[in-house]
Formats: C-alpha cells, structure tokens, sequence
C-alpha cells in the first residue's frame, strides 16, 4: 500500500515536472540560444541519418546482388596455372568447377584501340546463373546455355558499339581470327571477378592457348558449386597448397563490397569532422545555458523542491527539444537519401529507395547519445548548483576544463572507433590538436604583447587589447570556435580546388602522358627501339616483379589483422615488389637503413610507411612471400615514404639487388612516355604486336580521374556546404554565449560618457584581432593537414597555391568579421537605462 | 578630508532644464510623467532626488546626462573652461559625466583595479593604473585592488564603482540609488565616500534614492511627483560634517 502510494505520488510528480519542463521549452523556444542548438542539432541528424539510410541501402544491394549474381558458390584464381593434380584435388572437394581465363589486352581493330578484358571460358561454362546474350544492340536479349565456341567472340554492349562492328565481322588477336557472333548482355560471375569498368570480349578456352600469351599474364580462374560444409576444408586447403591464390565465396566480403566500404570511411571522416563542429557549437551554447539552468535549479530548491528536480526539467526540457525536432529531420533526411540513392544508380543499377527503420531507430539513438555527452556538462554542474548561489549572483563564466577534456577523449575515441583508417583519422585529430595549442598560444601571446606594447599608445587599441587580455579564457574559447571552424573550412575548400589542379598538372609534367604499368623484357626493349625510331621519350623506366604477401612473422595475414584497411585489400592481391642499390630519388628514407650495394644480407626489405601504419608493421619484422611459386622471407629494415618532384612511380615494397639473384621469377617493367597528338596512331602498330602490353593513355587516366573527381567534388562541396552552415552557427552561438557580457560592458563603457560609435568601433576591433589570430592558427593547422594527408591519403604533391589560399582565408575572414559585427549588434544596442532597471 | 586636485576655473559648469516634460505611450495611451520642470545643477554640489516609485526619477537622470531626449522643453550645458563659458545642448555633456548604480555594474574578470583603470584606459591614459591605485586608496580599499568583484562585499563593490566613476573627473556624478543594495552601516559609509569624493573632484552629485539618510547629506534635496518638482531642502541648508574617506 504504502509503495503504491509512493508509486502515485512519484508518478504525480514526473507528470507535473513534465508539464514544467514542457512550459520552460515553450518559454525558451524563441531564445537565440535554443535556436542555434536546433539548427545545430538537426543538421547532424539529417546529414547521420541520410548517411545510414544509404550507405545501408548500398549494402543490402550488394549482399542481394552477390546472392543471386555470383554464377557460382565460390571462386578460386592465381597468376599460374593449376597443375593437373591441384585440378584433380580441387574437383574432388567440390560439386563441380567449371575453367575460366581472364587477361587485359589492347585489342585494335582498324584503326582504333581499346583496352579490354578477354575472358575465356570452358565448354560447361556457365556454372550457375544465366548467361545474356543479343544479336544487335536492340536486338532481343536470349539466354546461352554455353560460352562461345572454338573461333568465335562475343563482345560486350560498349565495345561493341566503340568499334562499330556487326555480327559476321572478323576481327585479329595475336595474329589469330575470330568470328564475333554475339553481344553479352550478362555474365552470371561478372560480380565474383570483381569491380572492374573494362569492356569485355568473351572466347572459348581452347582458343586462349592458341594466343600464345606468357602463362603469367593470364588469371587462372575456377567457378566452384560447394556447400558450406565443403568450403572450410577448402580453405584449409588452398591455405596448405596453394597459398597465393585467392578463394572468394559468397560468404565473405566482396571486392565491390570493400569498395563501397572504403568510400563509406571517407564520408566517415568527414561526419567526424562535422561531429568536432557541432561539438564546438554546443560546447559555446551549453556555456549560457548552464547559468541559466543552475538558476533555475537553485530557485526551485529555495522554494523547496529537491535537487533533482532541476535536473530532471532540465533533462526533460532537452528530451521535448530533440523529440520535436525528429519529424523534421526524418522528413529532410528521407528526402536527402532519396536523392542520394537516385545519384548512385548509375553505379548501382536497380537501387531502390527505401527506409530502414529499425536502423534509423539505432542511428537516433547513438546520436541523441552524443548530443547527450556533449551536453552533459550542463547537467554535471546543476549537481553543483545550490540556493547560496542565489545569495551570491556569482555566475559561472569559466567552464570546467577536466570537463572538456573528457568530453575531448569521447569524442576521439568515439572518431577512432568510427573510422577504419588510424593514419588518416590520427592525421586529421593531430593537425586539429596542433591547431587548438597554436590558437591557444597566438591567443595568449597576441594578446599579452598586444596589452604591454601598446599601454603608452593612446587610442581604442591598447583598451581593446587590455580588456581582451582580461577576459583570456572567453575570448580564447571564442577564438579556439572561430579558428577550428574556418581551419576546417579552409581545408575542405582547398582539398576541392588542389584535387583537380595539382594532380593533373603535376602528372603531366612529371609522368609524360603515357603510362605503361606492365611491360616484359622483351616488350621493353621493343618498346625503347620503337621510342628512339619515332623520337618518342621515355621519362621513366622501374623494373619489379610480382610477389603475394602470405605471411607476416609466420602468422597468414587473417591471423595477423582483421581490420579492413586499403592495404590489407591490395595485399589480398599481387603487388609489384621493385628490387634497387639505393633509395631511389622520389622516395624519402623515414626509418631504419637502407641496404649497401655489396651487401651479403639479400632477404632485407623496406616497406613504405602508411602501409607499415596501415597493416601495424614495425622494423624487425618478417614478410614471407609467394614469388613465381616459391616462398621468400624477408626482414623489414627500413621504412620509406614517396617524395615529390622526381616522377610519380614508386612501390610499397623494395628489396636488394642482390636479392634477383637468388629469386628466379619474370621480370617486367612501369615506364612513362610522351607520345605527342600526331604520334598517337603509332600506338595501334605497338599494340598490334604486343596486345599483352598494359598502357594506359593520358585521356584514359584523366577521364577515370575526371570520374573520380566529379563524385569526390559532388561529394566534398555537399559536405562544405554542411561545414559553412555549421561554422557560422559556431560564430552565432560563440556570439552569443558572451551577449549578455558584452551588453553590459557595452552599458558601462557607455556610462563613462563614450557612445554608441565608440562601441562599434571596439567590436570592430576585437573581432579584427579574433579573426587575425584565427586565421593564423587556421592557415598553419590547414597547412600541416595539407602536409600530412594530401601525399599519403590522396597522392597528391601537396604545392599549396597560397595567392589562393590567403585570398579563400581573406574571404572567410572578411565573412566572419562581418557577421560578428551583425551578430553583435544587439550587445551595441544597450543602454545605460539597462544598468538602471536591473 | 584629502585636498581638492581640481583648478577653479572650472567650477560654473552647469545643466539647466527649461521646461522639461516627460511623457510616453502606453498601449495607445499617452503617460505623463512630469511637466513644465525647471532645474539647474551646478557642478561642485549636491542633489537628491527622491519620489514615490513610478514618479519618473530615473527618466529625469536620464535627460539630465543628456541620454535621452524630454517631449518638450529644452535642456542646456553651460561650461566653464579656460575659454570662458559656451553653451550647448545636453548631448556635449557625455564626456564629463559618470555614473553610479544600484547594482555596482562591475565588470566580474576584471579585478578592483582594472575596473577602476577601464575608463582611463579607453581614454588612452598611459597612468591608469597609478590613477586607478590612487582612487582605490582614497575609497579605502588599498588593500583589495587584486581582488575580483565576486571577492569583494556589497559596500566593497559599491566603493570601487565610486572610485570607477570619479577616476576620470567627471563634473557631474549621476547616482541611480547608491545605497539600495546595502546594509544601514555600509549605506551610512557609503553615502560619506561618495559626497565627500565627489567634493572633493568637484563634481556636481545628483543621486536618485529612496533613503531619507542619504538624502538628507545631500546639499539640495527635492521631491519629484506627478504634480511636479518642490525643493525640500536648499543653497541655505547647511550639510552636516562628513567624516569618511576622501
């Protein structure tokens, strides 16, 4: 009985502090304060929302597609041939299997070229899955039970209408006829091969044999049909036998998959980005509230409420406010990720909009938990709120800094978590942290002997620098928001202009327009007799081989990582491993050293740095790999990172000399050339010969590149737009946290007979020097981000335009300046009748 | 009592009202709140001004610093410098006046000396802080100049407001009720420092208050109603001794 009633009475209680609370928001609605936390608020739930929603769309995609797109259960393919018995082993442990060979070439037809992806496949082929075909472009699409046979081709839609051909045309490979019969409108293991935007021409596997390409050039490829109970002994093994082979089944993670995952990182970081502004802005806002709050507390324990109560309106209060603005973040972020969602159908055909919502729940969630932290200092400090404040008026203008601090360790923490590139994420958190000391110290510094070298001028200067001085700790958060948010603006807005301009002009002068990524020996001194004859220059020329990383100190690299990364995927496949005497001129030594020529040690490697990060490396290290069938183990002794200004080619792995000789494996070639405008045909006859040789021309690298570009810029300007929005919240609610301040200051200056122009004129200057020593820390922190990510996270010769940098800074300097001087107008509308009437 | 810094030349500046009144709109009804006032303050003197609340004491303070403008009527400001007196309006009275409030109105990051230091600092004086630490001794906190206001007690506070608004020698002191805030005791010193420091700068004091104590130092006294301004206390009146700082 008497819980019950204790029941109904707490019950009464939270209903009547829920109608208190609920009357408080309503009073509070309109305050500048309230408003800017809205805004800030929904911006981050609109943008985490329509991020989810869609990246989770692509997902589920990706996971139906690889379901019923696959054409087989697993697949399993090396730089070799299976040998009979490794055939005979693999069929046994299988249902069936079915051949397949896959090479890049240069098909030339006429007088044109493209680069393509042959594929031959056997007799049985398709395993799973229907294979489309068509007779005509318009044609009607039918399926085939088989492949192509023994002197036919079928070409894919693209290259079919890039040559212009019709059913019946003879075309040449390697001096071989074929007979095109058909257009492939689908292959059932497009998807198992990988992403891969090359057009497509399909033959029969005899007639691969027939051309004659070197063994190593080709990807042995087996479609598999298994159970789950088959493919752990499978593995098991391929791990045993055939280590540098690749399986992929449907059961683990796609290349595309990993793809869409890497992309999802970057959008990752950026999130976190717009995470650390709202952090700001909240920060600044929850300054003024937290007075507000602790009076409101104090006067309801003087008028006999427990000390719970204000924080349970408080709380309330903020519930009403988030809960409210959910309808119409859900509204816009539907709408963003329909839009989203209807952009990525060019790359995802068939991707459909549609609300998640259990996950949208989970998202709500974790980001009312993160508004929760970074508001908690409010509810932290109505704990210490008590009636004698009351008595005393004394407001709490400083804030905690043990607070901040944990509140900063969160948020990092919670950033790491998110974001599955360390290097990146800690680049990022580093230059952020070097650009909150540097504020900090230009702050103390600037405004220290700003106060001691102007105390003999006469003027508003010294007094503006005097006062600023006096209130250091305000004016530092206010500078420290100004500061972080044009530093992150800066730098996205630069990220966008360098993208473009530096890349593209830096590989043109430096790479030649040509790029020949795989050359043999034998096509090399080809190639070099070919560019002397037609005075065509080759600017650079790196031999390598190919190796597989298998091992990392005797663990396979599964065992020694599961945290996806960029180079645990390359490492999943063949890298180039170049083999030199000395540091070559475009690399930078960062640890250990580098081998002598007439070293004995051969089995010495260096490793580049980010990958060393990336894969938790360090010096001492073992590395066993898989080169030409047989293992090779090699110690990390150094490490080395790429240094602009000497041409662009270079590789994450790098051995002695010494070492060619105790490796027996095909050697081959990356080289640049410039070929000019009117020696472009000449390219037709070199790939009429070689049709094996990989170049890539400079209209074909730029217009991937222009690809990439164009979804990077969409991407980066829909993100500054969000940056710029909340960076002038920053500004606002860093404005206002001192409203109430500078009003009255503003009032007592007043009153020792200045006016109103006097004011203006001061806030004038105290924002030129706000923004001054903003901009410096901005374009030092902007700079050092530049230094840090542009070379490693993007490749980019990071030559920073600093015309166009100071101009950018100028602009959003001028910008802040301006809406300072808005934004404070109303602390300049005070009067001395204010003074009077409080 | 310490001695006067101030030349004599400049002792006849004074304000003048000239029929002032007062009046606003109040939800499409017109509000008066005095009419037809005639006033003169001379700097080197004191005022009071008391009234019931409402009555239109702060309004009155307000036009005569020349900070608001009256409904009608005129008022003038006539200064006595070292080129003879020259008459102007109320608006080229803002720099030689300084205030005083009910509330201190200190700035809270800033200590006792800075406050005091503000006024000289905005006026590009390269001795305020000397000034300032001279003031704060003369208001008798030499021992407090490092003190922030929230260190400080009420009558503390109220005694570096003093020395804030006199530090730049104003000549005329406006006072929106000084001792409301304090305990009898603390008004009792307070009133002494002001009226004796403001002698002493030779400014003109004019004080708004309900207190009859404070009141009652003053050299002229007068009761604002609605029904207009009477004089309760003149030039005749002798003011008592005042024994304080200053």
């Amino acid at each position: 009985m008497l819980i019950t009633s204790r029941a109904l009475i707490e019950s009464r209680t939270l209903l009547e502090r829920t109608k208190l609370a609920w009357q408080f928001y309503r009073q509070e609605y309109h305050l500048p304060q309230q408003r800017l936390l809205r805004w800030t608020q929904t911006i981050l739930l609109i943008f985490m929302l329509a991020l989810t929603q869609s990246s989770f769309s692509v997902q589920q995609y990706l996971t139906q597609n690889l379901q019923g797109l696959l054409g087989a259960d697993a697949k399993i393919s090396q730089r070799q041939p299976f040998t009979n018995q490794q055939v005979n082993d693999l069929s046994e442990q299988v249902k069936e299997l079915v051949a397949t060979q896959q090479i890049k070439i240069n098909f030339s037809h006429q007088d044109s070229w493209q680069y393509i992806s042959l594929k031959a496949v056997a007799d049985s082929y398709p395993l799973q899955g229907e294979l489309l075909t068509a007779t005509s472009l318009a044609g009607n699409t039918e399926q085939s039970l088989t492949g192509p046979k023994q002197g036919e081709i079928w070409f894919d839609s693209r290259l079919f209408a890039s040559f212009n051909l019709k059913t019946g045309d003879i075309v040449h490979i390697a001096k071989q006829e074929f007979v095109f019969t058909k257009l492939i409108k689908h292959e059932p293991d497009r998807l198992m091969a990988g992403h891969n935007v090359a057009m497509r021409a399909m033959i029969n596997i005899a007639d691969m044999a027939k051309l004659n390409f070197s063994e190593n050039l080709i990807n042995y490829r087996y479609l598999l049909a298994l159970d789950s109970t088959q493919l752990s002994s499978l593995q098991d093994w391929q791990q045993q036998h055939l280590p540098a082979a690749q399986l992929v089944h449907k059961q683990g993670n796609h290349p595309l998959a990993l793809f869409w995952q890497r992309t999802e990182n970057f959008i990752g970081l950026a999130s976190i980005i717009l995470f650390f502004m709202a952090a700001i802005a909240i920060e600044q806002i929850a300054l003024k509230h937290q007075n507000k709050e602790q009076y409101f507390s104090a006067v309801c324990m003087s008028l006999g409420a427990s000390k719970s109560t204000g924080i349970v309106v408080s709380i309330l209060k903020w519930c009403f406010s988030l809960l409210l603005l959910l309808p119409i973040a859900l509204l816009a972020a539907a709408a963003c990720h329909w839009l989203i969602i209807h952009y990525l159908t060019d790359n995802f055909p068939n991707l459909q909009w549609q609300w998640h919502y259990g996950l949208s729940l989970k998202t709500l969630a974790f980001i009312s938990l993160i508004f929760a932290l970074f508001y908690l200092p409010v509810w932290y400090s109505l704990l210490n709120s008590s009636v004698g404040k009351l008595f005393t008026s004394a407001k709490n203008t400083g804030s905690n800094f043990g607070q901040k601090l944990v509140s900063v360790a969160v948020l990092v923490i919670v950033v790491l978590a998110y974001s599955d590139n360390a290097l990146l994420t800690m680049m990022l958190v580093g230059a952020m942290l070097v650009t909150i000391v540097l504020i900090l110290l230009l702050s103390w510094l600037v405004l220290t002997l700003g106060e001691k070298f102007t105390q003999n001028l006469s003027g508003l200067l010294p007094f503006v620098f005097f006062m600023m001085k006096q209130r250091l700790v305000s004016k530092s958060t206010q500078i420290l928001g100004v500061g972080l948010s044009a530093f992150l603006l800066l730098f996205t807005l630069m990220l966008m202009h360098d993208l473009g301009k530096t890349m593209s002009s830096y590989q043109r002068q430096h790479d030649g327009n040509l790029m020949v990524s795989k050359a043999t020996n034998d096509q090399l001194s080809y190639l070099k007799n070919w560019a002397s004859e037609h005075n065509i220059i080759i600017r650079q020329n790196k031999s390598y081989m190919q190796a597989k990383l298998i091992e990392i100190n005797e663990q396979s690299l599964a065992e020694h990582t599961d945290k996806p990364s960029d180079s645990l995927a390359t490492f999943s496949r063949e890298i180039r491993m170049h083999w030199n005497n000395q540091l070559p001129s475009n690399n930078r030594l960062l640890s250990g050293t580098w081998w002598q020529a007439d070293s004995d040690n051969w089995q010495q490697v260096s490793v580049e740095q980010e990958v060393l990060t990336d894969m938790g490396l360090s010096l001492g290290d073992e590395l066993t790999f898989i080169i030409s069938g047989q293992r090779y183990s090699f110690i990390i002794t150094a490490s080395h990172e790429f240094k602009p200004g000497n041409g662009s080619i270079t590789f994450w792995i790098q051995i002695p000399t010494a070492a060619i000789a105790h490796i027996q494996a095909n050697h081959y070639s990356m080289a640049s050339l410039e070929v000019s405008e009117q020696q472009q045909p000449l390219l037709a006859e070199l790939w009429q010969k070689f049709p094996t040789l990989r170049m890539v021309s400079l209209q074909q690298m730029t217009e991937r590149f222009d690809n990439l570009l164009a979804m990077i810029t969409k991407v980066i300007s829909g993100f500054s737009m969000l940056i710029i929005l909340l960076a002038g919240i920053v500004i606002l609610a860093s404005i206002n946290a001192v409203e109430a301040n500078e009003q009255k200051k503003n009032s007592i200056i007043m009153s020792f007979g200045f006016n109103r122009m006097t004011c203006l004129k001061l806030n004038i200057i105290e924002w030129l020097i706000t923004a001054m020593i903003a901009a410096a820390g901005a374009i030092v922190g902007t700079y050092l981000a530049g230094l840090l990510i542009y070379k490693s996270q993007f490749s980019l010769n990071y030559q920073p335009d600093f015309v166009w940098l100071f101009v950018t800074l100028f602009i959003i300097l001028a910008s802040v300046t301006s809406l300072g001087i808005i934004a404070s107008r109303k602390s300049l509308n005070s009067s001395i009748r204010q003074l009077m009437t409080e | 009592m310490s001695s006067t810094t101030h030349s004599s030349n400049i002792q006849a500046s004074y304000i003048q009202l000239r029929n002032i009144s007062q009046s606003f709109a109040l939800n499409d009804t017109k509000v008066t709140l005095f009419e037809q006032l005639n006033l003169t303050i001379r700097q080197g003197q004191s005022y009071a001004i008391m009234g019931p609340s409402g009555a239109g004491k702060s309004s009155l303070l307000m036009l005569m610093s020349g900070l608001e403008l009256p409904s009608s009527g005129q008022g003038v400001y006539v200064k006595d410098g070292v080129k003879g007196k020259q008459e102007s309006s109320l608006e080229a009275l803002r720099p030689d006046i300084g205030f005083i409030f009910q509330q201190f109105h200190l700035l809270p990051e800033l200590t006792a000396l800075n406050n005091v230091a503000l006024p000289l600092k905005l006026r590009g004086d390269k001795e305020a802080i000397s000034k300032a630490k001279v003031m704060l001794t003369k208001v008798g906190l030499q021992d407090r100049i490092h003190h922030n206001p929230n260190e400080l007690s009420g009558g503390e506070q109220q005694r570096v407001a003093i020395a804030r608004a006199l530090v730049f020698e104003p000549r005329f002191i406006f006072a929106d009720e000084p001792t409301g805030n304090l305990d009898e005791k603390s008004a009792g010193d307070i009133a002494n420092i002001l009226l004796n420091c403001c002698k002493d700068s030779n400014a003109a004091l004019i004080m708004v208050t309900h207190s009859q104590v404070l009141a009652n130092k003053a050299e002229h006294v007068f009761n604002l109603t609605h029904d207009g301004l009477t004089q309760l206390k003149g030039y005749n009146t002798k003011i008592g001794h005042l024994e304080a700082a200053c």
